[in-house]
């Protein structure tokens, strides 16, 4: 065992892993984080999705013990109290959820593209989440949602 | 009120927040983890089996096989034919043959991967053979199912046509690749009952299937839908729930499972391959005058859904056409293949493809434009299908090319390879020329409360927040004096299955029903005229027991005649057009779908945001269908061999919707979640022989296929 120490969705987080531990085990079975999902575990679908220093990273494919002293975010980060991120509302309202196992993801592959670029390009959007895979929707409510919250987007970071 | 509006999905807070319970993420203290040891011979007999290295893995509790099945050791939702763990033989690639259970996941997929399995194998049968004189599976033959449609004289009508067109159209196999593996959860409640919950289409016929296996009554089983992440068919059959059953049973502690991805692709049905030999006639004015079609397709070594497959691609053989004579054959052939069973559209994904290409055949022959034919042909209200059912109403098909048309007129090349497709179909709604009815009980609850119980499979295409709407309006109350309480055969009665894109016009006829029983009741009581609060109703009824009220809706519908496939095979049909505007890249053959225009008739438009993503998400679909998926047995086993369409191969879609009201279903609404893929891939594949004047007669037509052609033309040129 290891004792690895990260930042949490802004909370300091200290955890003791197995030494080739999987980022996506320690969230899941350790840290009880469920939203980040496991569709393939070998880096193909980007259900897995976390954010790691606002870089979307494959959770299955990345070691525990390399997010020592980072930032790592999940979909949990983005709601404060009651208040749902403007990202989440979008998603909502323009109907870009249909069975939802990919939307966590898919909610912090906006957010991150929206960190870096306030009002991203269709195309823009389209590349940054080629790397998640949604079989229910088509991406194109995903889409417009992602491009609907940018104008309102705020950093609602701690 | 809620009809026609774009409601939010009820679901959608949960799942944005990351908070929804699906199947995979349910935990219970002490729980234990159960895998499947699966064959990896496509057909052999099980010489031995050799459990002792499993259970020298320190945790690994049980290695469970047929013997332990108190029961019936076979499933099937149309027929008993499939066991749950093999006994003395193996018919395909991924047959289970074993349960390990363990303390946990690692120690139980550790013990499956020690076990030892002596195979005798067996010549395995890889190509159906419809002459019945080469090596069979089954003493009884290879033919699973055989359907017909006859109607009037094909030879009288061909001789009659001025052009007959005639190819052979093939398909693979595609896997329903929803991203949420197969999953679920088993234990033993307070009442000594076995609870299962599970990723899931359809509860009620999952406890069916769990009573046979262990041999207790339904009343002792409880089945829950999880939060369930994609369907598509893929979720009818029984996957893990017999396993988890089992387990519990055995072991009387939580199991849990969870299927790896290659786990899923190897043990989920698939879309049936289909080889479609189609023969159209016409007129010189483009009148057809016969349908001949011959489809023989491969089932794998169990029935699943195969039936239904057979029949429904025969009924819908000329496509949404009317055609004074037809002649349509579907035959099933077992083989050692994967099983192929329900996927969206039942056969019929396949079979539009044959059909529209023909039709473009067609209408070059004579010179005609591609809407032409289809407008001329197109059925309508008064026209009389394949199996001689008028169509007396709710049949908008001409309306879904009216909308398109303006936008087909227009179309312009804008360089080379770009080219510009059609595609339709219709689509019965529910299952075929069977009983299919759904229940659902309406109940004023707890301080006035609402409270809508249903049976129906929520599985992401937004039955939940449809039915709610149906509901809401009947009652005409305020969305928040509502609850939805669905998927718990404990609290429900049984919705049937969600498929066949049936829930909308079935369950939510059921859910009008109900509500219109309370409606009535709430009226007597004084709440519409004088106002008064639901909690003071419920407070002056309730001691005379519950107030629940049922709903029951089963389509009007018939069998059909053996010999000639004629009847009332569904009460009513969807129809849809789409248009496909592509870009082929000549040197490599590679394909971009830009732009689709999809108009469909869905009787009526309950939430247009969540039909808009209904067909975004079969375009999707769709455009996978034609250009890149293709399961291949022994080799796909990650979404590395799987390609299924990213954010980069989607087209803008443009959305128009027709509404010729249903009569029966409720406010007039049929359904679309198979509508929406249905038409796709054909569109696609006829806008590629526009833009590069090849024409393509097997899926996928990926880049290398594509390529071929191309080449191929130039060569002959
Ligand atoms: S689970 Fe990590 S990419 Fe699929
Ligand atoms: S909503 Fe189902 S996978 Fe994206």
């Amino acid at each position: 065992m290891k004792r690895v120490g990260f930042t949490l969705n802004g909370k300091t987080t200290t955890c003791d892993v197995e030494e080739n531990e999987l980022l996506l085990h320690t969230l899941r079975e350790r840290l009880s984080i469920a939203s980040v999902k496991e569709g393939c575990s070998i880096g193909e679908c980007g259900t897995c999705t976390v954010l790691i220093d606002n870089e979307p990273c494959y959770a299955c494919l990345t070691l525990t013990a390399k997010v020592e002293g980072r930032d790592v975010l999940t979909v949990e980060y983005l709601a404060h109290a009651d208040l749902l991120h403007p990202l989440q509302e979008s998603f909502i309202s323009h109907g870009a959820v249909q069975c939802g196992f990919c939307t966590p993801a898919m909610l912090l592959v906006g957010y991150s593209l929206l960190l870096k670029h306030r009002q991203p390009t269709d195309e823009q959007i389209r590349e940054a989440m080629s790397g998640n895979l949604c079989r229910c929707t088509g991406y194109v409510q995903i889409i417009e949602a992602i491009k609907d919250a940018a104008p309102v987007f705020i950093h609602s970071g701690s | 009120m809620f009809i026609g509006r774009d409601l939010d999905r009820v679901d959608a807070l949960a799942k944005v927040l990351g908070t929804a319970g699906f199947a995979h993420d349910l935990r219970m203290e002490g729980m234990l983890f159960a895998c499947v040891v699966r064959s990896t011979k496509p057909h052999a007999l099980l010489r031995d089996v050799d459990v002792s290295g499993a259970y020298a893995v320190p945790g690994v509790l049980r290695v469970v096989s047929h013997k332990d099945i108190p029961g019936q050791n076979t499933f099937g939702a149309l027929r008993k034919d499939q066991p749950f763990l093999a006994e003395s033989r193996v018919r395909y690639v991924g047959e289970p043959i074993l349960v390990v259970i363990g303390e946990n996941e690692a120690v139980a997929r550790e013990g499956a991967a020690r076990v030892r399995i002596d195979y005798g194998e067996i010549d395995a049968v890889l190509e159906p053979d419809a002459t019945g004189k080469g090596r069979q599976i089954y003493d009884t033959g290879s033919l699973m199912a055989y359907k017909k449609v006859r109607k009037g004289d094909v030879e009288k009508g061909s001789a009659a046509s001025d052009v007959v067109v005639a190819h052979t159209f093939r398909t693979t196999w595609i896997d329903h690749a929803f991203l949420e593996t197969e999953a679920g959860i088993g234990y033993v409640d307070e009442g000594g009952r076995i609870v299962i919950k599970s990723s899931t289409q359809n509860i009620h016929y999952k406890r069916v299937e769990i009573s046979r296996l262990l041999a207790i009554p339904e009343e002792r089983i409880r089945v829950v839908q999880a939060t369930t992440g994609g369907g598509f068919g893929g979720k009818l059959d029984v996957t893990c729930e017999g396993f988890l059953a089992l387990a519990v049973h055995l072991l009387k502690r939580p199991v849990f499972m969870r299927y790896t991805r290659e786990e899923s692709f190897l043990s989920n049905t698939k879309r049936h391959p289909l080889s479609i030999d189609y023969k159209t006639g016409a007129r010189k004015d483009g009148t057809l005058t016969a349908v001949k079609v011959d489809i023989t397709g491969d089932t794998g070594p169990y029935a699943s859904y195969g039936d239904a497959v057979c029949l429904r691609v025969a009924v819908h053989a000329t496509g949404p056409y009317e055609v004074p004579n037809v002649w349509a054959d579907c035959k099933l052939l077992y083989t050692n293949n994967p099983v192929s069973g329900a996927m969206r559209g039942f056969g019929v994904p396949q079979l539009a493809f044959a059909h529209e290409s023909q039709l473009d055949e067609v209408a070059e022959a004579l010179g005609m434009d591609p809407i032409d034919i289809r407008i001329r042909n197109g059925l309508k209200r008064g026209s009389v299908t394949a199996t001689g059912q008028v169509l007396s109403a709710s049949a908008g098909f001409v309306e879904t090319l009216k909308k398109i048309e303006p936008f087909w007129r227009a179309r312009q090349k804008t360089k080379k390879g770009s080219g510009f497709g059609l595609g339709c179909m219709y689509y019965g709604i529910g299952n075929t020329g069977v009983a299919n009815p759904a229940n659902a009980l309406v109940e004023l609850g707890e301080e006035g409360r609402v409270i809508l119980h249903t049976g129906a499979c929520e599985i992401g295409q937004g039955s939940d927040t449809a039915l709610l709407q149906i509901a809401l309006e009947t009652l005409g109350v305020a969305r928040s004096d509502v609850l939805l309480d669905r998927g718990d055969t404990d609290t429900s009665k049984d919705a049937g299955s969600s498929s066949a894109s049936r829930q909308t016009y079935i369950s939510g006829k059921a859910v009008q029903e109900a509500a219109l029983g309370l409606r009535a009741f709430l009226d007597e009581a004084g709440y519409y005229h004088r106002g008064r609060a639901l909690g003071d109703i419920y407070r002056a009824t309730k001691d005379k027991g519950r107030l629940l009220f049922e709903g029951f809706f089963n389509p009007p519908a018939s069998g059909l005649d053996e010999a000639t496939g004629q009847g009332i095979p569904y009460a009513t049909y969807a129809f849809a057009s789409h248009m496909t505007e592509v870009e082929v890249e000549e040197a490599t053959g590679a394909c971009r779908v830009k732009q689709v225009h999809a108009a469909h008739d869905v009787g009526k438009s309950i939430n247009p945001k969540a039909i808009r993503g209904q067909i975004c998400g079969g375009v999707a679909m769709g455009v996978g269908l034609a250009l890149m998926e293709e399961f291949i047995p022994g080799k796909t086993a990650s979404f590395d061999a799987y390609y299924i369409p990213t954010s980069l191969d989607m087209p803008r879609v443009e959305v128009f919707l027709v509404e010729d009201e249903e009569p029966t279903g409720p406010f007039g609404a049929k359904g679309v979640g198979e509508p929406a893929l249905i038409p796709q891939a054909a569109s696609v594949v006829n806008a590629v022989t526009d833009a590069v004047g090849v024409h393509v007669y097997e899926l996928p037509c990926h880049v290398e296929r594509l390529k071929g052609l191309i080449e191929s033309k130039k060569t002959t040129k």
